[in-house]
Order: C-alpha cells, then sequence, then structure tokens
C-alpha cells in the first residue's frame, strides 16, 4: 500500500522551476529521508504533500500527488482535510500565540475531535512526546516560555494531537543543539508504527540513523531513490555516490 | 590607533546629540504640561468637573462647569473609535488573511493614506454638508460619523502595520494544521491583539482631541447630552469657546478645561499599557 504516490511532479516559482517531473512513491509506515543540497528543492516537494505550497500565490504546480488513491490537487479536493491528515513539523519550532495547553489543544477544538475529554488528549500527546513531566505545572503559561527544544516537542505534540496519518519533518531538528535533537529523532523512530514518515535532511548520518527508504535530490530533479540499505551501501548513480562521499553538494 | 581614538570620539558624539534631542522631545512636553497645569489648577474645582454650566458661565460671574463636554467627549470619541474598529478591524484582516500584497491591498492603502493626510477641518466640511443634504441637524450622531471618518485611517494603517509585522510562520503553522482562513484570522488576531489596542487608543486620542470636525457636525451645548440626534458639547470647542472670552476668569477655565482633556488622555494610556501588558503574554515575537 502506498499512501502517497508522487507523478510527474512540476514546481514553479513565478518564472523559476523547482521540481522538475518528480515521480515517486512513499512507502507506508516507515521512514521516508529526502536528501540532497541547499536548494534543491526538498523542501518544496515536502510542502507539495500536503498543499502548503499553495500559500505562496507566485507558485504554479502541475502532475498528481495521489494520497490513498485520490490525486490531492484535483479541483474540488477539501484542503483543510489534506493538511489534517497530512502534518507538518517545520525547521524552527513555533509555537501559536497562546498557552502551552492552547496549543495542543487547538487542532482537536477545530476539528472537533475531543468529545468532552479536551484535556486528556492533550495530556496524552504531551506524555508522547515526553513533555508532560517538564510543563504539568504550568500548563496555562504561554508557550514561548519553553526552551527550543521543548517547543519543538510541543509542536509535535500540536500535529499529533490532529491525529494525521502522514508526518511530514522540514529538517526539524537543525535548529535545536545535539541533545534536544536526539531526543527529537527517538520520537520519530517510535512513531513508525502508528505514521507514515516523510523528513527532509541534509544531515547524511541523520539519514542513515533514521531512513528505511531514501530519496536523493539535486537542482530540481529526483537522481536516485531506494531503501536506504541499498542506497547508503549501492548508489547506483555517480552523483549518490559523490554526494554521499562528500565530494559534492 | 588613531582610528580606534576616532571611532570612541564618534560614538560619543552621537550619543550626546542623541541625549541633547531626548531632552528637547522631554523638555517640550514639560512644557506644556507644565504651562496647562499651572494655568489650570487654580480654576479647577469639583464644581468644574462634575457640573454643566449654568447661566453666565461664559461670563466672569457665571458657575457650573464642563461636566457636560467631558462626557460629550467621551461619547464623541469612543462612538467614533468604536464606529471606525469596525470597519477598520475586518478590513484589514480580510486583506492579510485573502491577499495581503494584491491590488487591492495596496490600492487601499493609498487611499488610507491619502484620508490620513487630509485635515480635519475638511471632513467637518464634508459631514456639514451630507447633513444638509440629509436634512439633519448637528447632532452626536453625526460628529460621531465625521469623527470615525478621521480616525479611521489611523485605526486602519496602524493596525495594517501591526498585522505585517506578524511573523510568516504563524500563517503556515496555522494552516498546516488543518485550519480555514477564517480560524487563521482568529489566530491572527490573538497575536496582534495588543498592537490593535494601540491602534484603537491613538485613534481615541487623536478624536477626543479633535476640534474642527465637530465644530460643525456636533454643534455645541450648554446642556448634557440628550440623545443620538441632539447637539454635544465637546472639550476642545469648550477650549476654543472659553479662550475666546475676553475674561481672565473663563480663560484660565479653557487651561482647566485643557487639563481636564490632558488627564483623561493620560489616564486611557496608562490603562491601556497595563492591560498590553496582559494581553500581549502569548504573543509570539
Ligand atoms: N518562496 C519562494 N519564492 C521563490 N523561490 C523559492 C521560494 N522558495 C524556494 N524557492 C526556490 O526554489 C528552490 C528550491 O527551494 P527549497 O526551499 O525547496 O530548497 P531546499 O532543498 O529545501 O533547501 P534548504 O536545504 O536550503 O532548505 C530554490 O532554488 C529556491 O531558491
Ligand atoms: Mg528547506
Amino acid at each position: 500500500m502506498q499512501p502517497l504516490s508522487i507523478r510527474k511532479l512540476n514546481v514553479w516559482y513565478g518564472k523559476q522551476q523547482a521540481l522538475k517531473d518528480i515521480t515517486v512513491d512513499i512507502p507506508y509506515h516507515q521512514i521516508t529521508a529526502i536528501i540532497g543540497p541547499s536548494g534543491c528543492g526538498k523542501s518544496t516537494l515536502l510542502k507539495s504533500f500536503n498543499r502548503l505550497l499553495d500559500l505562496n500565490e507566485q507558485v504554479r504546480i502541475n502532475g498528481q500527488i495521489l494520497f490513498d488513491g485520490e490525486n490531492i490537487y484535483a479541483p474540488g479536493v477539501d484542503v483543510t482535510d489534506i493538511r489534517t491528515r497530512i502534518g507538518l513539523l517545520a525547521q524552527k519550532p513555533f509555537p501559536l500565540p497562546m498557552s502551552i495547553y492552547d496549543n495542543v489543544a487547538y487542532g482537536p477544538r477545530i476539528h472537533g475531535l475531543a468529545n468532552g475529554n479536551l484535556s486528556q488528549i492533550v495530556t496524552a500527546q504531551l506524555q508522547a512526546v515526553g513533555l508532560w513531566d517538564e510543563v504539568k505545572e504550568r500548563l496555562k503559561d504561554p508557550a514561548t516560555g519553553l526552551s527550543g527544544g521543548q517547543q519543538q516537542r510541543l509542536c509535535l505534540a500540536r500535529t499529533l494531537a490532529v491525529q494525521p496519518e502522514v508526518l511530514l519533518c522540514d529538517e526539524s531538528t537543525a535548529s535545536l543543539d545535539p541533545i534536544s535533537a536526539r531526543g527529537i529523532e527517538e520520537l520519530l523512530r517510535g512513531f513508525k508504527d502508528k505514521y507514515t514518515l516523510v523528513l527532509v535532511t541534509h544531515d547524511i548520518d541523520q539519514a542513515r540513523r533514521l531512513a528505511d527508504y531514501v530519496i536523493f535530490m539535486w537542482l530540481g530533479e529526483l537522481v536516485e531513490h531506494g531503501p536506504a540499505r541499498r542506497f547508503f551501501e549501492q548508489p547506483q548513480q555517480e552523483l549518490t555516490q559523490a554526494y554521499l562521499a562528500r565530494e559534492i553538494g | 590607533m588613531k582610528r580606534k581614538k576616532l571611532r570612541r570620539a564618534e560614538d560619543l558624539f552621537f550619543t550626546w546629540v542623541m541625549r541633547a534631542c531626548l531632552m528637547t522631545a522631554a523638555v517640550v512636553l514639560g512644557l506644556i504640561l507644565f504651562v496647562i497645569f499651572w494655568r489650570g489648577i487654580g480654576a479647577l474645582s469639583w464644581e468644574m468637573v462634575s457640573q454643566p454650566p449654568s447661566g453666565g458661565f461664559y461670563l466672569s460671574q457665571g458657575g457650573g462647569g464642563v461636566f457636560h463636554a467631558i462626557v460629550g467627549s467621551l461619547y464623541l470619541a469612543a462612538g467614533a473609535t468604536l464606529l471606525a474598529s469596525l470597519i477598520a478591524v475586518p478590513v484589514v484582516l480580510y486583506i492579510h488573511v485573502y491577499s495581503p500584497n494584491g491590488r487591492l491591498a495596496n490600492n487601499l492603502r493609498l487611499a488610507l493614506d491619502i484620508m490620513w493626510g487630509i485635515p480635519s477641518i475638511v471632513y467637518g466640511a464634508f459631514g456639514f454638508a451630507l447633513m444638509i443634504y440629509l436634512g439633519m441637524r448637528a447632532s452626536l450622531l453625526a460628529g460621531i460619523i465625521t469623527l470615525a471618518l478621521v480616525v479611521l485611517p489611523i485605526l486602519a494603517r496602524t493596525f495594517d502595520e501591526v498585522v505585517s509585522m506578524a511573523p510568516r510562520h504563524l500563517h503556515e503553522t496555522t494552516f498546516s494544521l488543518g485550519s480555514t482562513r477564517l480560524e487563521f484570522l482568529g489566530v491572527l488576531l490573538r497575536q496582534t491583539v495588543p498592537g490593535l489596542l494601540t491602534a484603537v487608543l491613538l485613534a481615541f486620542g487623536r478624536g477626543i482631541g479633535d476640534a474642527a470636525s465637530v465644530l460643525f457636525t456636533a454643534g455645541f451645548t450648554n446642556n448634557m447630552p440628550e440623545g443620538l440626534l441632539r447637539p454635544v458639547a465637546s472639550l476642545p470647542l469648550a477650549v476654543f469657546f472659553q479662550l475666546g472670552t475676553p475674561f481672565p476668569e473663563v480663560q484660565a477655565r479653557a487651561y482647566a478645561s485643557a487639563l481636564i482633556l490632558t488627564v483623561i488622555i493620560l489616564t486611557i494610556s496608562i490603562l491601556a499599557q497595563l492591560s498590553i501588558s496582559r494581553l500581549g503574554r502569548h504573543v509570539i515575537r
């Protein structure tokens, strides 16, 4: 089963083409890493999965992305539904302008998921990201009072509280200290049996540690993709070999 | 070595230039407050702030006070600010959520900037012409509408700037959680509410002090406000009329009225500062 199938996807920012003819399948309940040098289109590809690219008025998209067999770019698709089922964790932690509690409660509230046990949901999500013990005394405090690593875990809890099927992470550990980054990595690894994960990273070692499947991009094109083991041990393309050997990039 | 000395001297020089400018601003403000206080405190009494004028108030022997103008001014400024907010807030939020850099938004900004530059006497004349056309008399309602036009650009443009400063990621984060545009608007409002309050205050302060726009439209009276369709007195006009008499006692009352006006604005600013820091607790910087 393939939850996400990308078919001949092209994306332009104004006149500049950022993605060229991308076709790839994202495997179900595994961690897929998108790697490649800066500016190669990793974030663009990731944000095309939940139609976040639509927010930019300049962007033009053609091609298809099939999610559970349905093209998310077909006319008449409910964009909020796509974004609800495909969650995103951004590069920098960004709490919403509300309390710690309300940040996690935001999604369940707008989607009507609470059914009267909102505080149980909030507690469960904060526990799932290992933040509960640190914040249980100050749930009403501003979320901005937390450290960077704590904020990122809060953002993760907030995304999970919406009950997505797919979790996208755009270099979500890049702005954190190494210990917080490892903490997030461990969490993501543990989420595999519940979610399909897609991570963007330009840290090859992180991809080696986490990925089951790897997509390698270069200047807007997909160069090589495959199961992590084969990808790292027997890369087929010269470009991939050079990149993994850190000769280019 | 020489360069290091030069840079130090430069730094010292500009520090002092800036201090001098700061002092000038502070001294001017202090001087204004001092003059108003000095000349008004003598005439200020409980009667002055608690009673409308009685017979001969504008002659030296009259009694009573300017309570009618205090209330009238508060009604005018509050009404105008409310009316302007009801228009400005949805408009600003709309352009930011639906097309922040579109043609519509930019044309609107231009129009508001032009409106900001128009002197308030022109709004007064416009309001007056409109009143005549509609067959209305000078009234609280006409004053509120005219004053709302004066404060609308201040409120809308200040709030627009505040919303423009909201972090770009707010947009992305909120939508990536599956929010609709209306729900995003709610989050945006939470982020910008302290700034909105500042804009409202600025508008209120400007509105309560404006004389030219209410001169023909709200009229003036010696009575307490009697209803939306009746004329009302206002503090700036009270100052104007009192200062225009030949009697020193009445002129002193003008300074007392000005002092009252100043104290109202000061009180509101302080209250706002307090509420802004409370409301701003969750704002992302
Ligand atoms: N908002 C935008 N407007 C115009 N061009 C953009 C925009 N965002 C990205 N681009 C361009 O699209 C290309 C791909 O950008 P993208 O952000 O997807 O790269 P990336 O692989 O995520 O890079 P990084 O590792 O630095 O985050 C780049 O050439 C970039 O300049
Ligand atoms: Mg990126």
